[in-house]
């Protein structure tokens, strides 16, 4: 069976773990620059704040029920996720555990016999929890599609499941599907689920009911078939290979306040493309397409009809000749296409650099035609991404990413990196 | 970090002799905790981490302010280890929560309750029934202390 195990409210759960006051209390986690809530505790679910949605938005509510409010921190973040993960890891063979997002794991359990997939499933959860602080859901099944199923119903009724849910007989499969709506299946869209409600399916079992030449046909070829057999409850087709790489790595951030000259933008765009390709290195690829946008203040912020209005965005990219991880690559192209996008007398309020088109970088390393120099310059950044992890505050930077400025996330609200910094570590009396 | 001044036309010899000198740097790299020793004749040294994390992803670190376990040899100012996967038993020291704070005490369980032991005479022991209010957080299995 496979199985997928999803951390709690992640982010409110990291919080909560080194904040002994607000254990039972509301809390929510924003998005970078405190613009979105991204993660609710169960507690503020059920006063109604509502998941995604613009920080100032909620802020009355906030404001009225007490809710504690907290800024990303990643770093924490960062840290118990890798802890999960590892205990995961520790409890099954090698190569069992494919980490699907930050707080998601796919684990393979073929090794467990199915009557006793369920308990082993609570050893997992128990373990997990008592290890790291955070608790899980897991939603085992034959496949994949049915694990995301029984995961939800996992989440939905926390108290009576456990946080498990294992479907290990078409009867368990039948029931499942029939609780669970169209737009709830893994991998149906918003815009596929208005499609398909058109045709009568409504949840997910009128899906299942449906034969494969029929996904094909409406759901988009290979992905429907796949989809339906899955949900009729055959093994997933073919094991994907672990994945955990990025298809597209990016660093956007709100600037905080009105930008106006040339030399504050390249110096953004230059921190941020050593950001990306940081990041890039950190997976072992290389980058063929670097694409920057810039977005200009809008003269007003709210239109005739009150409508906010975003301001509007320029963008541009541009195709390494050859895929590259290196930062001075990286730099040179963002800057380059800034200054094509940048125009004098415009106000801008936030710039990104966005890296796709990815090829292993070990691909790279082998290739015998590779410039002497350009080996060279990966162990410089090796060197470099080395100092800067050991060092933190990034004390190595290239010439044209500001040494004063400080075009690092607005976090106003952030809690100490408790796992990461010795001089932020939770006191105890 | 001058090897990257080189002029890059110049051979492998060259990049050969340098392989000392890169060395060398990586030993004192190795002091501020990052890169590995690429010399296969280079013993690791010792790691402090092995011997005093058993469980990397169950083991926290917290600093001390208070000095209820003195007795304990646990100062204000010092580090605990603390290893959430060691079972809390009677006997152990736990950082433990109780009305909103984080608490070092030797634990003592009892039946239907749970006590919370100082090592200073300057502490009353702390009982508690409505188990509710309380966590036992992690156990704490070393302490560093500067001297």
């Amino acid at each position: 069976m496979q199985a997928i195990i999803d951390c709690n409210s992640f982010y409110c759960s990291c919080e909560r773990l080194f904040a002994p006051t607000l254990q039972n209390k509301p809390i929510i986690v924003l998005s970078n620059n405190d613009g979105c809530i991204v993660s609710r505790s169960d507690e503020a679910k059920a006063l109604g704040i509502s998941m995604a949605a613009p920080y100032f938005q909620e802020a009355d509510r906030i404001k009225k029920f007490g809710i504690h409010t907290f800024s990303s921190n990643y770093h924490l973040y960062g840290d118990l996720s890798w802890r999960v993960m590892e205990t995961m890891r520790s409890l099954l063979p090698p190569g069992q555990v494919e980490v699907y997002s930050v707080d998601e794991a796919f684990v393979d359990l073929h090794h467990i016999a199915d009557k006793d997939v369920h308990d082993f499933c609570i050893h997992l959860k128990n373990t997990i929890e008592t290890w790291t602080g955070i608790s899980v859901s897991i939603g085992a099944a034959p496949n994949k599609v049915l694990s995301k199923v029984a995961n939800r119903l996992a989440k939905k009724n926390k108290i009576q499941t456990n946080c498990v849910v294992v479907l290990d007989s078409t009867q368990k499969i039948q029931t499942a599907l029939q609780k669970t709506p169209i737009e709830d299946v893994w991998g149906i869209g918003y815009q596929y689920s208005e499609k398909l409600k058109v045709y009568g399916i409504n949840t997910a079992f009128a899906l299942s009911m449906k034969d494969l030449s029929w996904g094909k046909k409406f759901l988009g070829g290979i992905t429907g078939i796949k989809l339906i057999r899955e949900l009729k409850g055959l093994p997933t087709h073919s094991m994907q290979a672990p994945r955990t790489e990025k298809k597209m790595i990016a660093t956007t951030r709100m600037f905080g306040r009105n930008v106006s000259e040339w030399q504050e933008v390249e110096e953004a765009l230059a921190t941020y493309a050593t950001r990306c390709a940081e990041k890039l290195r950190r997976q072992h690829s290389a980058a063929k397409c670097v694409q920057v946008f810039l977005l200009r203040k809008p003269t007003i912020n709210y239109n005739a009809e009150g409508h906010y209005h975003r301001g509007s965005q320029v963008n541009g990219f541009a195709l390494l000749d050859n895929p590259s991880n290196l930062t001075p690559d990286i730099i040179k192209a963002a800057v380059a296409i800034g200054k094509t996008l940048f125009e004098e007398g415009e106000i801008y309020k936030k710039a990104g650099v966005i890296l796709s088109d990815f090829v292993p970088d070990n691909a790279l390393q082998t290739n015998l035609f590779i410039a002497p120099a350009d080996a060279r310059r990966k162990k410089l950044m090796n060197v470099i991404d080395n100092m800067n992890a050991a060092y933190r505050n990034d004390v190595l930077k290239f010439g044209t990413s500001s040494t004063q400025k400080n075009w690092k996330m607005r976090s106003e609200k952030r809690s100490k990196r408790f796992t990461t910094r010795w001089d932020e570590l939770c006191i105890v009396k | 970090m001058e090897y990257i001044d080189q002029d890059p036309s110049e051979g492998i010899a060259t990049q050969q002799i340098n392989k000392n000198y890169q060395s060398s740097q990586i030993v004192q790299a190795n002091a501020t905790g990052f890169g590995a020793a690429s010399d296969d004749f280079m013993e690791r040294g010792i790691d402090l981490n092995e011997q005093l994390i058993q469980n990397k992803p169950a083991t926290f670190f917290f600093r001390v302010n208070s000095d209820a376990m003195l007795g304990a040899g646990i100062h204000i100012g010092d580090t605990l280890i603390v290893d959430r996967s060691v079972p809390p038993k009677t006997g152990k020291v736990v950082v433990a929560i109780l009305n909103g704070e984080f608490l070092v005490r030797r634990l003592q369980i009892q039946t239907h309750s749970i006590t919370l032991l100082p090592e200073n005479k300057k502490y009353g022991a702390i009982h508690i029934e409505h188990l509710q209010d309380y966590k036992t957080w992690g156990v704490v299995t070393y302490v560093i202390h500067g001297l």
